[in-house]
């Protein structure tokens, strides 16, 4: 570690990025204006931006400094915490790209370079940012690990094991097996002995020791900051609902990135207390909320904006989403007093990795208690253990339920997937639908 | 590092250990009967499976591609592979995106026909995301008349936890089939090990007999052969691959050698066009053909359940399976030194990431080498279309000018 990039570093953070932030915190100010249909926007929107601008610049000035891990949403990353990698997730970068409406340049980069038009559009940017260097965060730092679980999908395997390739770099799979019933006591076993077996790497990597110590402070804080965020996701159950899924799908950011630093927790705290405050005093995220919706699928990020205004306009909220849920489901299973085991329950269950049946009863749980009068379901071309199944889910709810419905086939980063006419038609017959139930 | 780093072994360049596997072959061949037909006679999958049925077989519908046969065999299960279901895709429509895999889509239509020759089941080993997702699909929303299970492989680079790992789930298969097929006889179970470690020896050496030009089977029948291998009965199987004449002199050279990699062979209009075109598959890397057979001889099963263990962990680098790029890479070197291939045909499924991210990187590799390189997509729609013809054409023309594409 050299003593200048060091300096540079903390001269960074105590210095350069506050700086950054008073910059943003001018441009913020001529952002543009609300649409009518919308409640007061959350304060914490600022906070947000400002944990997340910091996040980007400092990783420019890590290298040197501290070891840098890619990693996958799903990844148990606490045990890098331990570590003290810094850690970039090219799935939320991805996503940055996408909500830029980028994505369809970087996914033609890879594709330029003969990667399939076929393959998750997440994997596509990420690999047109590697080929190209390009990123709307100014600059990402090369990684010294490579760390992936595949209890999202098998694709970031395939996908982080072409970055390996390419760039040469170690990487370091945590193996998790689908639960097609229950979690076999083999599945638990299996996942905790690899987990164990990856400190010895982890240690040769980052030159760091482990202390069990640690290791537990950062469950603990990691536990901490799920179960805000879970709670935060159930205040919307309240009406008006405090926030809309479309401004989840934006705070989620820290508890996927930075979950297991103090930085997260705090800012959920200060979440959860803004959102507190809007429940007891009534204040709704969309200024008259008449119907209530539960989203499913991963956001579709280059129509963010246009998807909240079209149903605001409508006087419908999106109130909950399997997708911002699952990352506070399985936070129970953690036991910081058992640490391999529980992880193994803790992230070998998500959602993802979970059979139909649960994604199902899941499902109408939440429609059950955020009150939910109607469903918009996301077919992602990217994403097939998110889609294949939709249709019967669809209608296994439609059905028992009774709840209007509707799939909207479009893509969750690649916005030459978007096709406006087609879904708007669809969006729109699903609201008359709606309205026509007499719900709300 | 035996057995999780099986490469090695190729790299040993001792892959098929051939004088061993020869004089096995002509002791079976000899132990058969003299009276080979000239004319190799595959009966059809169709009606092969409707005389088992027939004749009161359990027989299990199972999706692609990895699953312990042998196991099977055990609870006197006959396996019925299910990977391209012929016919038009309707039913399946309704339950499926059009950006999923027509492996799966086919898969998908055959079950909703409630075909009466499944009489035991359906198995959904963990293949990839859409396989793993249609198994809960059609387990728990869709639902059949005959139990689901499923069968969970490791991925990515294996080690002591995945052996372990995989010993015990195949346990718990076992105890999984007891609970409907009766108490597992492990006499049964070696013997069905027995048999799927000749079969295994047999397709082994027709693998090097391909490669050396050994043999008079054309690339269709070839593959009819290898395929075979997805619905009979063991012992029937290694009849048919004992049937199988191979050479003592090399034929004739054909004008082009190919290697084809891929889940599935060419179809066969495809592979007729290429007879007809006198180029010659050499060596095949299919997921329904040589990624499921180990890649070294093993040892006489001992102990059956860690025989099925070690036999996983020695078939070939697969993009299922996740393992290292690099590894494949090598794998795929040796079989084209092997073959003496002269170019390398990539044949597609649409929609199949594991395989797409793989070839990303194979591709450009052999484009290094100064090998020519043809990928085929398909939508496993029968025929050949014109467009399909042309480029095959054109990579001929190339291969016949020496020139690298
Ligand atoms: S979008 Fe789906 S396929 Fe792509 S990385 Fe995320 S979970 Fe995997
Ligand atoms: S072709 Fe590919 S995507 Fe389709 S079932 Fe096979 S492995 Fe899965």
């Amino acid at each position: 570690m050299s003593l200048s990039a060091k300096l540079k570093y903390k001269f960074m953070k105590d210095y350069g990025a506050p700086a950054l932030m008073s910059l943003q915190g001018l441009k913020r100010r001529r952002s543009r204006p609300t649409p009518s249909a919308f409640g007061p926007p959350l304060e914490s929107n600022a906070r947000l931006k400002e944990i997340l601008t910091r996040h980007y610049y400092l990783s420019r000035f890590v290298p040197g400094v501290k070891k840098v891990a890619w990693v996958t949403s799903g990844a148990p990353v606490e045990l890098l915490r331990v570590f003290d990698f810094y850690t970039i997730y090219p799935e939320n970068h991805s996503a940055l790209v996408g909500a830029k409406k980028q994505g369809a340049e970087y996914c033609g980069i890879a594709e330029g370079d003969s990667f399939s038009q076929d393959l998750c559009s997440y994997a596509r940017i990420d690999l047109g940012h590697m080929l190209s260097g390009k990123s709307p965060a100014g600059k990402l730092p090369k990684p010294d690990l490579l760390f992936c679980s595949n209890n999202i999908c098998q694709t970031v395997l395939y996908w982080y094991k072409a970055i390996s390739q390419e760039l040469d770099i170690p990487l370091i799979h945590f193996d998790a097996p689908f639960v097609s019933d229950r979690q076999s006591e083999a599945d638990i076993r299996y996942m905790a002995q690899q987990l164990q077996d990856m400190i010895p790497i982890l240690e040769q990597v980052s030159g760091n020791v482990f202390y069990m110590s640690d290791l537990e402070a950062v469950l603990k804080r990691s536990q901490d900051s799920s179960r805000t965020w879970g709670n935060i996701l159930k205040a919307m159950q309240a009406k008006p609902a405090p926030m809309t899924i479309f401004d989840a799908f934006g705070h989620l950011a820290p508890i996927v990135s930075l979950r297991g630093l103090p930085v997260a927790q705090d800012y959920y705290n200060i979440l959860a207390e803004e959102i507190d405050d809007r429940v007891s005093k009534g204040i709704g995220a969309i200024r008259d909320e008449k119907y209530r919706l539960i989203w499913d699928n991963i956001a579709i990020w280059y129509k963010v904006r246009y998807l909240a205004t079209f149903f605001a306009e409508r006087k419908m909220n999106f109130v909950t989403a399997t997708y911002t849920n699952a990352w506070a489901e399985t936070i129970d299973h953690l036991n910081i007093k058992d640490p391999w085991n529980s992880m193994a329950r803790t992230y070998g269950q998500i959602i993802l990795n979970n059979n139909l049946k649960h994604r199902l009863g899941l499902m109408r749980r939440m429609i059950d208690d955020f009150s939910v009068d109607g469903m918009v379901m996301h077919s992602t071309r990217s994403c097939k253990p998110y889609s294949v199944g939709q249709y019967d889910l669809r209608k296994a709810i439609s059905t028992s339920l009774n709840l209007p419905s509707v799939i909207i086939d479009a893509d969750i980063a690649d916005e030459r997937v978007w096709s406006e006419q087609q879904i708007q038609t669809r969006l729109e017959a699903f609201c008359e639908s709606l309205e026509d139930t007499n719900r709300g | 590092m035996y057995p999780f780093d099986a490469i090695v072994y190729l790299q040993r360049d001792d892959h098929y250990k051939r004088s061993d596997l020869e004089q096995r072959a002509q002791i079976d061949a000899m132990s058969i009967n003299d009276t080979k037909d000239k004319v190799l006679k595959i009966p059809d999958r169709s009606d092969y499976l409707r005389d088992q049925r027939r004749s009161g077989q359990e027989i299990m519908g199972v999706l692609p591609a990895l699953y312990p046969r042998e196991l099977l065999w055990a609870f006197n299960i006959l396996p019925a592979e299910i990977w391209d279901p012929p016919g038009e895709i309707l039913l399946a429509n309704v339950h499926l995106q059009a950006s999923i895999c027509p492996i799966v889509k086919r898969g998908l239509e055959f079950i909703l026909k409630s075909p009466e020759i499944i009489n035991s089941g359906y198995l959904f080993p963990h293949t990839c995301d859409s396989l793993q997702n249609l198994g809960t699909q059609v387990k728990d929303l869709i639902g059949v008349p005959v139990p689901v299970y499923t069968f969970y492989n490791p991925k990515g680079e294996f080690n002591k936890a995945s052996k372990r790992y995989y010993s015990e789930i195949l346990f718990n298969l076992q105890k999984t089939l007891e609970k409907s097929h009766g108490l597992l006889s492990q006499n049964q179970l070696k013997a069905a090990c027995e048999l799927g470690h000749k079969i295994d020896i047999r397709r082994q050496m027709l693998h090097a007999a391909l490669m050396e030009d050994r043999f008079d089977l054309s690339n269709r029948e070839y593959f009819q052969l290898i395929r075979a291998a997805e619905y009979m009965q063991g012992q029937d199987y290694l009849d048919l691959l004992n049937h199988v004449e191979i050479n003592e002199q090399i034929g004739v050279a054909p004008r082009a050698r190919l290697l084809v990699t891929g889940i599935l062979p060419p179809g066969d209009d495809i592979l007729n066009f290429l007879d007809e075109s006198r180029v010659r598959i050499v060596s095949e890397d299919l997921l329904s053909g040589s990624r499921r057979i180990p890649i070294v001889e093993m040892d006489q099963p001992d102990d059956p359940m860690e025989y099925l263990v070690e036999r996983f962990f020695l078939l070939p680098p697969c993009s299922t399976k996740a393992g290292g790029l690099d590894k494949r890479l090598q794998y795929l070197k040796k079989l084209i030194a092997k073959s003496r291939c002269h170019g390398v045909l990539f044949n597609t499924v649409k929609f199949c990431e594991p395989e797409l991210f793989d070839q990303h990187f194979l591709i450009k590799s052999m484009k290094v080498m100064g090998l020519p390189v043809l990928n085929l997509e398909t939508e496993l729609q029968p025929g050949l279309s014109g467009q399909e013809k042309t480029r095959i054409e054109a990579f001929l023309e190339m291969l016949d000018e020496g020139v690298p594409v």
